[in-house]
């Protein structure tokens, strides 16, 4: 049978280490535009925070250290995403652009400039510098690894796996019943309003830039030091895009977001899957990037179905009470 | 202020952003240059300076100027042809942006748009004039009917042209590749291509010194031209712009918001898959791309240089491609790699963007301007007191 070929609890094991670097991404996303900043730098800063910390863990041969060091690097490029969008009024998607610029080629200067590498340009990475044990590692849960199939699904990643999926609690917690949270959902939703009452809008917005640029380095460090061995150009490969999507198909909700993460780490681990068992992997690799696209379309339609019910319920409502 | 006080303004600004950039350009090659082993601290920091000197001479003078001071026709023909396809995805990234449309598909669609054209240019059976041109026209289609997916998108459910178009990037990478090593693969060759081209596809060239600056150039001049009008002189230009500048106001005037949005987007889409198309047929022989090329991102740098206003692209295009030829100089001849021009272009186009930028040195201009204006009317009033 093909679909237990390809449904296996290592198939579902796999999806959620997909996923988990998506999510982090998603979770900057969601806190991101909870104040009103499209993020789309995202992307750059998980290429950047990739950098730092592989090269930190290989320097000071500590993983946890490397994965620190991504998160703070995280934070710093997306303050200084803040201050050219809030202080000095660029477009914030313009400030992503850029950020993104440096994610690509500026990372690959950076590469070349710390490791000496010369020889071909595409070839510069520092794959050779992640090793086993600097790889951040796997736990295995207990009581929970020895249940059959669940215990082989959910048992058995890495640290960060954990803390991504735990991170979307913890991101709702934040959102909704802190008053920082509070804070932040005022600025996104009316930013004078705000004002008005006496936020700071700006140091919150800086607070939750910051916030989104943890997270995305958390990612980063997920992809060179978890994901893969170690950084390498483009490896991020359009993740944070991504989760600009499953933000945007979770209606911006944690939970909801963490969902629409899951389908896109769900379209690519089947992607890998079939292209082990033969497929074309140029044929299937853009499967994640088409149901980004219409998961956008099908959020869109139910949006809209839903708004129409609901001028329509009300216009009843309004009929009856005359 | 008035209007020769607000350029002037503009050109401070711009220079102000250029010399950061340079400045910090400056920083980060004396930090990569090599040191002697064993040197004191000064023998060293004099070998550093030199090294920089050496790679900044490369970066900002190399592309015009041999090292005896004459011209370089072939560097700067290099930098010219280098422009062609930036400079259709600047105008592109002008007209998407001028409608306040954050399309980023310029990228895929230049890829597409090459490809499109190379298969004119390897199947198609027409005549030596006019395959060249259809070929263009080909490519042009089928990058426009690539952005109406974002396009139509936004225009009737409200989705983001921008996630839309950066996922599109991705997909009509993949797809091309996947093309490209089965079905239009040329086997007998040792890397992964499409079988050559037609001779009577190529486009001719201007000069014929192997900088491949083909005819392509004169024709992304005529599309600066044409699509300035067409943004300040038509009426769908104008009804581009308007929703750029206030969408509300546009819809509330009778502006048909959603048709304006396609059409802008299209519009990007036809410019940067007749750049793609130009692209290939002026340089290459085969297709052989297996990657996202990057025109687009800097297209977007070139719109942002030419404050979205396509009769500037080709300075801000020249710009970047001399850049980008300096950076390539510099790290043949010094240990500088080439990818530092992402980080001096990222921070031009960070400077350039920002509003608030020098806005002080602005207050300043206009208090003294008004204070100059006050105290001339104060005496004219005395005067005509008298």
């Amino acid at each position: 049978m093909l679909l237990e070929r390809i449904f296996t609890t290592d198939f579902f094991f796999s999806v959620l280490r997909i996923t988990a670097p998506i999510l982090f991404a998603t979770l900057g996303a969601v806190i991101g535009e909870k104040a009103g900043i499209s993020n789309i730098g995202l992307e750059g800063i998980m290429m950047i925070s990739a950098l730092f910390g592989s090269l930190t863990a290989y320097w000071t041969g500590s993983w946890a250290t490397g994965v620190l060091l991504a998160l703070l690097v995280g934070v710093i490029v997306a303050l200084l995403m803040g201050f050219f969008s809030f202080n000095l009024k660029t477009d914030i998607i313009l400030t992503g652009v850029a950020v993104n610029m440096i994610g690509s080629g500026g990372t690959l200067f950076l590469v070349k400039v710390i490791t000496q590498a010369t020889e071909g340009s595409a070839l510069a990475s520092t794959t050779s510098l992640i090793t086993k044990n600097l790889q951040v590692p796997a736990v295995n849960i207990p009581l929970l690894k020895d249940i059959p199939i669940l215990g082989d699904i959910l048992s058995g990643h890495s640290v960060l796996t954990y803390l991504a999926f735990f991170l979307v609690f913890i991101t709702w917690v934040l959102l909704y019943k802190t008053p920082l949270g509070l804070n932040i959902r005022s600025v996104g939703e009316n930013p004078n309003a705000a004002a008005s009452v006496g936020v700071s809008v700006l140091r919150v917005k800086y607070i939750a830039i910051g916030l989104s640029g943890a997270m995305a380095g958390l990612g980063g460090a997920y992809m060179s030091m978890y994901y893969a061995m170690g950084w390498s150009l483009d490896m991020v490969a359009g993740r944070g895009f991504i989760a600009l999507a499953a933000q945007a198909m979770g209606a911006g909700e944690p939970f909801g977001s963490m969902v629409a993460a899951l389908i896109f780490g769900l379209a690519q681990a089947l992607g890998i899957k079939v292209s082990s068992l033969g497929a074309d992997s140029n044929l299937v690799s853009p499967i994640p990037y088409l149901v980004t696209i219409l998961g956008l379309v099908v959020f869109a339609l139910v949006g809209r179905s839903r708004a129409k019910q609901r001028h329509s319920a009300a216009a009843l409502q309004a009929a009856a009470a005359k | 202020m008035n209007k020769k006080q607000s350029m002037l303004f503009g050109l401070v600004r711009g220079a102000a952003a250029i010399l950061i950039a340079l400045l910090v350009t400056t920083l980060l090659i004396f930090i990569c240059a090599d040191t002697p082993d064993g040197a004191s601290f000064g023998a060293a920091f004099s070998a550093k300076l030199t090294q920089t000197g050496g790679a900044l001479r490369q970066l900002l003078i190399g592309p015009a100027f041999r090292s005896n001071g004459s011209i370089s026709t072939k560097n700067l023909s290099d930098v010219l042809a280098s422009m062609i396809p930036t400079i259709f995805t600047g105008l592109a990234t002008c007209v998407m942006f001028s409608a306040n449309q954050f399309n980023l598909g310029a990228e895929g669609g230049i890829m597409l748009g090459a490809f499109a054209g190379a298969l004119g240019a390897i199947y198609l059976d027409l005549p030596a004039g006019i395959l060249p041109v259809v070929c263009v026209l080909i490519a042009a289609a089928a990058v426009g009917a690539m952005m109406l997916i974002p396009a139509v998108l936004k225009a009737k459910l409200g989705v983001s042209e921008m996630v839309n178009s950066l996922m599109l990037n991705y997909v009509v990478m993949y797809l091309i590749k996947y093309l490209l090593n089965t079905h239009l693969a040329d086997k007998s060759k040792g890397q992964v291509q499409s079988y050559p081209f037609q001779a009577d596809a190529a486009i001719p060239q201007l000069i014929d010194n192997g900088s491949k600056l083909s005819w392509g150039f004169i024709v992304a001049l005529v599309f600066v031209v044409l699509t300035t009008l067409f943004m300040y002189r038509t009426r769908w230009g104008y009804a581009i712009r308007m929703i750029g500048i206030n969408q509300d106001f546009a819809m509330y005037s009778g502006m048909k918001v959603g048709g304006i949005v396609i059409l802008s987007q299209v519009l990007g889409g036809v410019l940067a898959g007749m750049g793609g198309g130009i692209e290939m047929l002026g340089r290459y022989t085969a297709f052989s791309w297996s990657a996202l090329p990057g025109y687009g991102w800097t297209g977007i740098t070139v719109a942002i240089l030419a404050g979205n206003n396509p009769a500037f692209v080709p300075f801000a295009a020249f710009f970047m491609a001399y850049l980008d030829k300096g950076c390539n100089l510099m790290s043949t001849y010094s240990g500088v790699p080439a990818q530092l021009i992402d980080i001096i272009q990222a921070l031009i186009f960070l400077f350039f963007a920002a509003e608030q930028f020098l806005s002080r040195y602005r207050q300043h201009l206009v208090v003294r301007n008004t204070q100059e204006e006050l105290a001339q009317k104060a005496a004219q009033a005395e005067g005509s007191v008298k």
